[in-house]
């Protein structure tokens, strides 16, 4: 059976692609972002993963104003790295897993989630600026990886009660897949950013850290937290953090940090970052 | 749990500093944002650059929203709106990092904005509720 080892939060700064793709990792207003990731570029190494469960937001790269799904599900064979006016990053093709992606679309949408799916698809910074992080610049991507995008552009986007409950839906459908694949989840996105108007560069340590704390142990808060909350707090894109609420409700009743990272710039944005084990519910 | 669609709504008014991409702001700005988008196909920049009012004319937005484009007035353009993702196809045909066109939005210069940044970035105090002032 097919079984979800870890989940993993990031940030999915473009311009934190931008710095890797250009030789810049090693600059001093980089090094602090990237410090925070060798711990898990180790650890992921060793995880020995077949397949990535990538839940991330299109930035008008796919989609356009004519389609705007709030859950849609990548079920191509391949995706290859969209163009957003720079140029694509030159990365290589992402490769899916059909068979996992149709399996869980056809297991959520019995379990009331009814998702999009999607048979061909660009897929942008949101996607494989986590890729890098975790995995530096290989020649072939070391595991297959199943996108899910979710609308955080266009209001209202999906409460983060409902993100979670998809990230249990989806824990479901992955635990009923025959082959024996090993699983992670990411939530991609986010910490507290704006990228607009006179607020522009607004950025809440403290929330975010709250947030980061929120996502260990059993409690299950953060998925009441209101959209005007994040607005408010976070910035109009921290709303993006509510992708993080899909991969922690994948992870069941109570979930064990291995690792954490946070650190204040990256370009406009917080950068969080945390890796996550599920966790026997204790039997007292 | 049943939201007040209108409730809800409401309450975005009251945050300072911000344009919510309300499903009214896409509707307003369909073709402007869709204008945006042609910028991803090179052949497009390449005519884009070559004559921007001639290329705004196939297109049914405004004369505002055509005006906020023309003087790259990001703020404007978001009031009319436009969704920053969207915009972000101007500014990158334009050559700008995201640093550099944001900045544009808060009255700072780039430096400025990036020192901010660099400090921690824009403490929330003062900027939640325009109403509640917290």
């Amino acid at each position: 059976m097919a079984r979800i080892t870890a989940g993993i939060g990031t940030s999915h700064i473009p311009a934190i692609g931008a710095a890797l793709d250009q030789g810049k990792a090693h600059e001093d207003y980089w090094q602090p972002v990237f410090k925070g990731y060798q711990w898990t570029k180790k650890w992921i190494s060793e995880e020995k993963i077949d397949v990535v469960i990538l839940v991330y937001n299109d930035h008008a790269s796919a989609f356009d104003m004519n389609i705007i799904p709030t859950f849609a599900i990548g079920c191509a064979e391949q995706f290859k790295p969209a163009d957003e006016g720079w140029g694509a990053r030159p990365v290589p093709d992402i490769i899916g897993h059909p068979d996992l992606a149709w399996h869980i679309a056809q297991s959520c949408v019995l379990d009331e989630f009814d998702m999009t799916i999607i048979n061909k698809m660009d897929v942008d910074h949101g996607l494989t600026v986590p890729l890098s992080l975790m995995f530096g610049r290989p020649d072939v991507w070391p595991v297959k990886v199943v996108p899910i995008a979710v609308n955080v552009v266009t209001y209202p986007p999906p409460t983060g009660n409902r993100c979670w409950a998809l990230g249990e839906a989806i824990a479901r459908a992955v635990a009923s897949f025959p082959e024996n694949l090993n699983v992670q989840i990411w939530g991609t996105g986010g910490m507290s950013h704006q990228l607009q108007g006179p607020r522009a560069g607004l950025i809440n340590q403290d929330w975010d850290k709250r947030f980061l704390d929120g996502l260990s142990g059993a409690d299950d808060t953060l998925r009441h937290i209101p959209h005007v909350e994040y607005l408010r707090e976070t910035g109009s894109e921290g709303i993006e953090m509510l992708m993080w609420l899909i991969m922690r409700g994948a992870l069941g009743d109570s979930t064990k940090q291995m690792h954490r990272h946070y650190w204040v710039p990256a370009s406009n944005t917080a950068v969080g970052h945390l890796v996550l084990r599920p966790e026997e519910k204790k039997i007292l | 749990m049943y939201i007040d669609i209108h409730k809800h709504l409401a309450q975005f008014d009251d945050i300072p500093g911000t344009c919510v991409f309300t499903a009214q702001r896409a509707r307003q700005g369909y073709w402007l944002n869709q204008f945006c988008m042609s910028l991803m196909a090179a052949e497009n920049r390449e005519r884009w650059k070559s004559d921007e009012q001639a290329y705004l004319e196939a297109w049914p937005m405004s004369g505002d929203q055509k005006q906020a484009i023309l003087d790259r007035n990001y703020n404007r353009a978001l009031e009319l709106g436009g969704n920053i993702y969207f915009l972000a196809k101007v500014f990158a045909t334009d050559g700008l990092s995201f640093v550099q066109a944001v900045s544009t939005m808060t009255g700072m210069a780039v430096e400025e904005y990036q020192a901010m940044m660099q400090s921690g970035g824009r403490l929330p105090e003062g900027l939640r509720s325009i109403k509640g002032k917290y």
